[in-house]
């Protein structure tokens, strides 16, 4: 009985971790200095069926790109996507914050 | 009959981009761009759409007039935008482009109290040369402007600083000097302080030259 509450228990923790976390892929891009030139980034991010939300920041060179719920976006379309409006990805990494809380943060600095 | 069919042509390109919108050579792959540039001697409309990230096809309007006002040209052309080379590095942006166009001038020289209208067709290739980081900007272009007897090249550079860095979604100010000169219809270069103010969604610029006139540009993607 304690062995079923106790597995119950850490089943519960880590589904609740995998449904509230959100997966967002953070970009690191070269020549992004204008935001101008840089709308095509957000423009061509957004209309993806995959994205919840966009965040780009000219001075960390950050794009960061918040995926729905139960959706995937892999790297190369990320990459992709950069490289046509464009600019380099020199490194993608990811999260499971938010772009509200990335956005927060990157403020912060 | 080959030159009006030409003109009927361009004008039919411009009617059908007028419905996109009203008026950096090209916005990213699959965007127009729209872009004004108007003072007392120079005005010009141009729209193009990037059909790769590379390459764009537009039309675009010209009035030209010397500064004595003895000689105006209307340029209608259809143009062609080549992003050449880009470099990018980790806090700046450097690119090479072509541009040119091909189109219908309508020319007229005042002579002795009497006017000399004329038709030719015009090429306008040229070359642009800009480097930028998030404080500072540098711009080089040299657009030929020929016909038959006629040379209006176009020389410009620019350069300028942001007051300060700004957030992706905030405007950001800037100051820009620029030096342009259009060959056989000014003789003295014109240089204008400008403030231009960026924001992800638009772009424009105002000042006044060094003959007092007013300036203003403008782009647009969308």
């Amino acid at each position: 009985m304690k062995k079923l509450l106790l597995t119950t228990i850490i089943l519960s923790a880590l589904l609740s971790h995998a449904a509230f976390a959100a997966q967002t892929i953070k970009a690191n891009v070269n020549g992004m200095v204008c935001a101008f030139c840089a709308q095509g980034i957000e423009k061509k991010m957004r209309a993806l069926s995959q994205t919840k939300d966009v965040y780009v920041n000219l001075k960390q060179r950050l794009v960061a790109v918040e995926v729905k719920d139960g959706q995937t976006l892999s790297n190369d379309t990320i990459k992709d996507i950069v490289k046509k409006a464009g600019y380099e990805v020199t490194s993608i990494e990811m999260s499971e914050h938010p772009v509200a809380h990335i956005k927060m943060e990157m403020e912060a600095k | 009959m080959i030159y009006n069919r030409f003109k009927l042509l361009l004008s039919l390109l411009g009617t059908l981009m007028s419905q996109y919108g009203t008026a950096g050579p090209m916005g990213f792959d699959e965007s127009f761009m729209a872009m004004g540039d108007f003072n007392n001697n120079w005005r010009e409309s141009f729209i193009n759409y990037a059909i790769t990230p590379r390459d764009a096809f537009g039309v675009s309007a010209t009035y030209m007039r010397a500064d004595d006002k003895t000689k105006s040209r209307t340029l209608e052309e259809v143009t062609y935008t080549r992003l050449l080379k880009r470099w990018n590095a980790p806090h700046a942006q450097a690119n090479l482009w072509f541009q040119g166009g091909i189109g219908a001038l309508q020319g007229t020289d005042k002579q002795l109290g009497e006017n000399r209208d004329f038709n030719k067709i015009m090429a306008t290739p040229g070359v642009q040369f800009d480097y930028e980081t998030t404080r500072i900007y540098f711009q080089a272009a040299h657009r030929l402007y020929r016909a038959s007897d006629l040379n209006h090249d176009y020389t410009s550079v620019r350069a300028g600083f942001s007051f300060y860095e700004s957030d992706y979604d905030k405007t950001q100010p800037w100051f820009i000097l620029e030096a342009r000169n259009m060959n056989s219809l000014s003789e003295k270069t014109e240089v204008t302080p400008m403030l231009r103010l960026i924001n992800k969604s638009f772009f424009v610029e105002a000042g006044v030259n060094n003959s007092r006139e007013p300036r203003f540009n403008f782009m647009y993607i969308f």
